[in-house]
């Protein structure tokens, strides 16, 4: 009997699982199909809530989610945020964009923080036709050669030239020395086209004088410092992670290197200014958005509401960046007049002078947002606005 | 025995008939995760080998797989996508203009994996328990950070993509049978015999005239080759792969796999690469709102897997099968009221 039982339950549940693959019967042709589903248009969100980047992730979702509260509806329906956690995984975040796609018919998808995680979507999207928004992936090979990868940030490229010029022609600069995360796509990238950069400016082949690497979770730079400071050169770029940069700045200065110090966005969170203290004053680095210069009139916008929900909190420039890309796909939405995946992407290729919160947003022939750079830097532990940076 | 592999044989058409089926009805997201039930299984088997069968507690694995998905992934990439993906730093000279097909690269995947493995096993195999584990893991990090810094062959931190998704339900699926094939054959070999051997005691198995170090050697290194398939496996199923991708997650994804199906069970952990890489879907709406007006927890899905751990390592010590395996005889014996013929023995 006990056999007969568990025998019953073995195969209850192989065909449950049976069931659960197998595809949805389509609806019985005599009754209409739902009309709440006609009703609501589905946006899939993938981000790292889990994980190495959870942090990251959910600064972005912070915007997401604002903009949501903001503009819920469109085309007189309304719209439903399907968010997946992606783990910080790459395998985990193929099979997140996978379900989006599949199981959830999801008309467009948002995401992700991470480069690697977002090009692990890449294949899906671009199979099943649905148009995605990165959000803050940098790195150039995202959207190279996938039709429907857009982004709402500009890329590395653009990051390291404007660096590379406010070295040259801001701080006068003849010899540059580079300290890279070299474990760090986003690190190495901005580095290259810094260097190429620097050289075309400078007309001298070796105006870069060091190239000193580090990995994620290093704590001591005394050695890649010693080296560099025997080059003696006139400024160091330091593109990495802002644990390892805040604490590579901090020991370099006890070295007694007083060189200035420039650096990429990811400079920009509280922990930078906390680890670094006096060390990191006066480092300057490029961004994508600045709280004290709304760009647009989007920017005020996003910043009263972000105000209003999490008061007492500066928004991050990622924030914004959710943000912009909730918005993007919802104007193109409007702008199409219909929620399709296929009549969005048309609406998104044709984008151009979106008003975000984070800057203007046109696409280039790489579904690349060309945007304005902001430079900044830090005054009384502060992140000060300094500059912006045309395209 | 004739028997049985009738039974062997129907089982295996069947899976045959499934896999049509399902490459033709299902759609992408299922079958990709049957496609991850597949590999993850081969991945098991092949740490199986190392940690359940022979007893050394290696956690090496990410690192041959990241040789495996690296080489399988340089092979096949066409040359255009090669080009575009290294805008860094051009690739070096011979792999630029090489492109194979994938079972020849998938093999080759699988030999370097094991010549690595041997590189790697000949010195530290000595080290036992947890010695060993720390010494397999930097190592498996060494590998990680080589990859990372060697921007002309592997494009370093930018990892590649554009990989030709040739992994299918069929190359999936055919590797795990295959694998399980050559396992159980292994295992029920002599040399499967003196693995266990070693596994039970070391000194008594070397008295018997068991040399430990071409057993232990032989051992990682079978399980290093399989590991290297499923990488390249996984990578062309991924489309992409970069060095972070092979962290030390990626070893405790197997390992967890593993220690609740049974260390040193083949069906074990089949089952358990089916159960968890399906139950990591499944469990989803944990993630979401469940009761209205609270907010979502993410990462409430991974809760369930560490208290599953944690329930598997204080109460059920061998995991779901121990070192059970499963056999026609038992599986005909357990419906039938009759005691087993020659006491259930082989």
């Amino acid at each position: 009997m006990k056999k007969l039982l568990s025998l019953t339950l073995v195969v209850v549940m192989a065909l449950s699982l049976l069931t659960g693959c197998a595809q949805p019967a389509p609806a019985p042709s005599g009754e209409p199909a739902a009309p709440a589903e006609e009703e609501v248009i589905k946006i899939g969100v993938f981000e790292p809530l889990t994980g190495a980047n959870a942090a990251g992730g959910e600064l972005e979702m912070e915007g997401i989610e604002l903009a949501h509260e903001l503009y819920p509806e469109v085309l007189g329906k309304k719209v439903d945020l399907i968010v997946v956690d992606n783990k910080s995984d790459k395998v985990e975040a193929a099979t997140a964009a996978a379900r989006l796609v599949e199981k959830e018919k999801v008309v467009a998808i948002i995401g992700s923080w991470g480069s690697s995680l977002a090009m692990a979507a890449g294949d899906i999207v671009r199979n099943a036709k649905v148009p995605a928004m990165g959000t803050s992936c940098t790195n150039p090979l995202v959207t190279q050669g996938n039709e429907y990868y857009f982004r709402v940030c500009f890329i590395d490229p653009f990051q390291g030239v404007v660096m590379s010029n406010y070295a040259f022609n801001g701080l006068g600069a003849k010899k540059a020395a580079i300290v890279q995360e070299v474990s760090n796509d986003y690190a190495v990238g901005l580095a290259k086209f810094f260097t190429d950069n620097f050289k075309k400016l400078t007309g001298d082949e070796n105006s870069i004088v060091a190239v000193a690497n580090y990995n994620t979770g290093d704590q001591d730079f005394t050695a890649q410092l010693t080296n560099i400071k025997a080059q003696n050169p006139d400024v160091i770029f330091a593109p990495g992670n802002f644990t390892e940069s805040a604490l590579l700045i901090k020991q370099a200065r006890q070295l007694g290197i007083k060189t200035p110090f420039i650096g990429g966005d990811t400079y920009e969170t509280p922990e930078f200014a906390e680890i670094g203290g006096d060390a990191v004053e006066g480092v300057v680095f490029s961004t994508f958005f600045a709280t004290e210069k709304p760009i647009t009139s989007e920017s005020t916008k996003f910043l009263d509401a972000y105000k209003a929900k999490y008061p007492g909190k500066e928004p991050a420039a990622v924030t914004a960046l959710g943000y912009d890309a909730y918005l993007i796909l919802i104007k193109a939405i409007e702008q199409a007049g219909a929620a399709d995946s296929a009549s969005i992407h048309k609406a998104l290729l044709e984008t151009k002078d979106f008003q975000g919160a984070a800057g203007v947003v046109s696409f280039d022939e790489n579904r690349n947002a060309i945007k304005s750079a902001v430079i900044k830097t830090i005054k009384d532990g502060k992140f000060t606005f300094m500059d912006v940076v045309e395209p | 025995m004739k028997r049985n592999t009738i039974y062997t044989g129907t089982a295996l058409l069947l899976l045959f008939v499934f896999v049509y089926f399902a490459n033709k009805h299902l759609d992408s997201y299922l079958l990709r995760i049957l496609n991850l039930c597949a590999i993850y299984t081969v991945l098991g088997l092949s740490m199986n080998l190392i940690n359940g069968f022979t007893g050394l507690f290696s956690l090496g694995h990410a690192g041959f797989m990241a040789v495996g998905a690296y080489t399988t992934a340089m092979l096949t990439l066409p040359i255009a996508t090669k080009q575009m993906n290294f805008f860094l730093a051009p690739l070096i000279s011979p792999l630029d203009k090489i492109v194979w097909p994938f079972l020849p690269s998938l093999l080759l995947a699988g030999v370097l994996a094991a010549i690595v493995a041997f590189l790697i096993g000949a010195p530290v195999l000595r080290l036992k328990g947890d010695y060993l584990a720390i010494a397999t893991l930097g190592f498996s990090e060494i590998i990680r950070v080589v990859f990372t810094n060697t921007q002309t062959v592997t494009n370093g931190a930018l990892g590649l993509k554009g990989i030709p998704a040739t992994t299918n339900l069929w190359w999936s699926f055919g590797t795990a049978v295959v694998t399980i094939f050559i396992m159980v054959s292994l295992i029920n070999s002599s040399y499967g015999r003196a693995f266990k051997a070693i596994r039970e005691d070391e000194i008594a198995a070397e008295s018997m005239g068991i040399s430990l170090f071409k057993h232990k050697v032989l051992s990682f290194a079978i399980g290093a080759f399989f590991a290297g398939i499923g990488g390249g496996l996984l990578g062309n199923l991924m489309g992409t792969i970069d060095p972070l991708m092979f962290r030390f997650f990626m070893t405790y994804n197997i390992l967890l796999i593993i220690v609740l199906g049974g260390l040193g069970s083949v069906t074990g952990t089949i089952i358990s690469a089916f159960i968890i890489t399906i139950a990591q879907e499944f469990l989803r709406f944990l993630d979401e709102p469940i009761i209205p007006n609270i907010p979502a927890l993410p990462g409430l899905r991974m809760v369930v897997f560490s208290i599953l751990l944690m329930l598997v390592v204080l109460f059920f010590r061998t995991g779901l099968m121990g070192t059970r395996e499963f056999s026609w005889d038992k599986f005909f014996g357990f419906f039938k009221k009759r005691p087993l013929s020659n006491g259930g023995a082989k």
